[in-house]
Parts: C-alpha cells; structure tokens; sequence
C-alpha cells in the first residue's frame, strides 16, 4: 500500500518536470518582450486565451515564431504586425482604432459624457424648478414674519 | 424633452438585447481573414507523392484552385472527403495541403514522409481521392503565412494566384451552394479579378 502510494506521487512530479520549456534569451530585455507579447498575442483557434495559456497547435506555433522574432531582435510593434498580417486584427487584444470598431472606443465616453450631461441638467433644474419654497435673502423676512405669526398664534391658543 | 428622455434607458436596453441575439446566431470562428485580395505567399515544398518536386506558389496559377488545408489526424477532414472526391468529378480543381502536426521529438517521434505517403494513399483509396496533388507543410511554414487556424479550412485562389476567399471548417453540401457561386464567378472571369 505504502509502496503504491510513493509510486502515485512519483507520478504526479513528472508532467511537472516535462511541462517546464526552458528558453534561452540573450537579454532580460528580450526576455520581458517574449513574455509580454505571448501575453498579449490571442490564439485565433481558442475563443478566449492568449497564446501563453494555449496548447493549440497554432498558440505554440506563434510562440515558437514569436521566440524566434524576439531573437532576431524585432520590436513589439514589429512581432504584432507580423502577426496581424497572417491572422488578422483578432489575434491582438487590443482593437486597432478604426471605422468598424469606432462603437467600440466611443460608446464608453459617450455614456460618460452623457450621464455627466443628465446629472448636470438634474441639479441645475432642481435649483430652479418652482413650488419647493427656497429660502433666499429676498424672502427671508417675511418667511421670518410668518413664522412669527405662526408662534403667536400656536401660543394664544390654550388661553381659549 | 423630459418624456423623450424618459424613454432612454428603454431604448438602449432594447439596442443592446438585439445586439446580444444577434451574437447568438454569429459564428464565434468566423473572425475575417487578414489574406483576402491578397497574393498566395511565397513557399516552397514537397509533394507528396514526389518528394524531390518542389511545388511553388506558381504551380497554383493558371487555373482557380480549391485549396484545401487536411489532415488524416483529422476527423472532419476524412469525412468530408468523398464530398470533395464528387467535386472533383464535376471539375473542380483541388489542390491539398496537408496539415503535418508537431513530431514531439522527447517521444522519440520523427517526421517520415514516405510513411506519410503510404497512409494518404490507402485513406485516399478508401474514401476518395479529390486531391490534384498534396503540398506536405512539414513545419507548417505555409499554413502560418495563411493564418490557418486548424483543419479543415480552404482557401479560394484565383487564375493570377490571389486569394479570393478563405473558408473555415469543412465543405459540405449545405455550404458549397455558396462557395460554388464564388467559384464560378472567378472561373467566368470576374472583372474585379483581373
């Protein structure tokens, strides 16, 4: 029994081993480029992974390509070019700005702009919408008259 | 004013529950290509029933070409097969180019064309063969330079080697009606492709 056990856990060690690529990079530089491009690089035969998280035959593909790009010293802007070019504007997660995704950038500044606009109109209108009496230094005489009036009568009351 | 306003929230609730239906019924792989209108581009490979025959990109001029993106590791690939055989027998032209996935070399995997060959040919024996000739992408070098994704996928080529459309997943006889149509709107000569 003990001995089956050591046997399991021997087995759960080795995908780990196996699963380790040990890339080879001339810079931390190119290092850093070769993480954040996988990153930022999506899998065009996944729905929704980048290609650092895929194991579609395609993700490791473009990791292989874009592992060799970096070696060769390309920019970022240069690998997601290479890339666009082959798979499209899909293959990046960032839209490119452009007519059909216009919505897209826009929509959140619209709705921004124009919930500022309604908040805006709302509190100028409660200012100066009629029938809520709002105390100014104009009337606030005679609101002090009425009060007044008001004590008075309350207090001749009882006396009745 | 105030009434119009009153109906906003109502509006774009109903805006987005159309855009949202809508997403139900679009298919999630068809995301463009980024090749269309564009040339076949530059390669070099085997045959695959003559490895020493190089096939280049001009060897797909001339004629508007099927070309056709398999795999025997593929099912759908296989089974669309007799499909393509009948195709072939109405005169289109079908040029394959085959998938070759990753050899894992730590199983002591290594790539044999001729191994290759042999299996193609009893699968193409079996089910039909549509193909003209096989374009064997060891390193998958071309299929990358085509943003294929997966198998099956096809790509329409036009006489002057352009492609003209790119079709992911198989060909069947519910979407070749449409596919067909492209077809023979390049074969007549569309003005656009000349």
């Amino acid at each position: 029994m003990r001995c089956n056990l050591v046997l399991l856990l021997a087995l759960l060690v080795f995908p780990a081993l196996a699963a380790e690529d040990l890339l080879q990079f001339e810079s931390a530089e190119q290092q850093q480029l070769y993480r954040q491009l996988t990153a930022e690089l999506r899998c065009p035969k996944c729905q929704n992974q980048n290609i650092a998280d895929s194991d579609a035959v395609v993700a490791v593909d473009m990791r292989n390509k874009t592992l060799e790009l970096v070696r060769q010293g390309q920019s970022h802007d240069q690998v997601i070019d290479f890339m666009k070019q082959r798979y499209g504007d899909f293959v990046h997660y960032q839209p490119p700005f452009q007519l059909s995704t216009i919505l897209l950038w826009l929509l959140p500044v619209l709705a921004v702009l124009s919930l500022a606009w309604t908040v805006f109109r709302r509190s100028k209108d409660s200012q100066t919408e009629e029938g809520e009496p709002v105390a100014t230094s104009d009337n606030l005489t005679a609101l002090d008259a009425e009060l007044q009036a008001m004590i008075d009568a309350a207090s001749q009351k009882p006396k009745e | 004013m105030r009434k119009a306003l009153f109906y906003v929230p109502l509006a774009a609730f109903l805006a987005l529950s159309l855009f949202l239906l809508s997403g139900l019924f679009s298919d999630p792989r068809d995301h463009g290509s980024a090749l269309i209108e564009k040339p076949l581009p530059a390669f070099s490979l085997p045959d695959l029933q003559q490895p020493e025959r190089m096939i280049t990109a001009a060897d797909l001029k001339g004629e508007v070409t099927l070309l056709n993106v398999w795999g025997l590791w593929c099912p759908t690939c296989n089974a669309e097969l007799s499909f393509l055989t009948e195709l072939r027998q109405q005169g289109v032209r079908i040029v394959g180019l085959y998938y070759v996935q990753p050899v894992d070399a730590a199983f002591g995997d290594s790539f044999d064309i001729k191994a290759l060959r042999h299996d193609v040919e009893q699968k193409l024996a079996e089910q039909g063969d549509p193909y003209l000739f096989n374009i064997v992408d060891e390193k998958r070098s071309l299929i990358f330079d085509l943003g294929v994704t997966g198998a099956p996928e096809a790509f329409l080529i036009d006489r002057n080697g352009v492609i003209r459309h790119h079709h992911v997943g198989d060909i069947n006889p519910q979407n070749w009606p449409q596919l067909q149509q492209r077809y023979q709107q390049l074969q007549e000569g569309d003005p656009d492709a000349l």
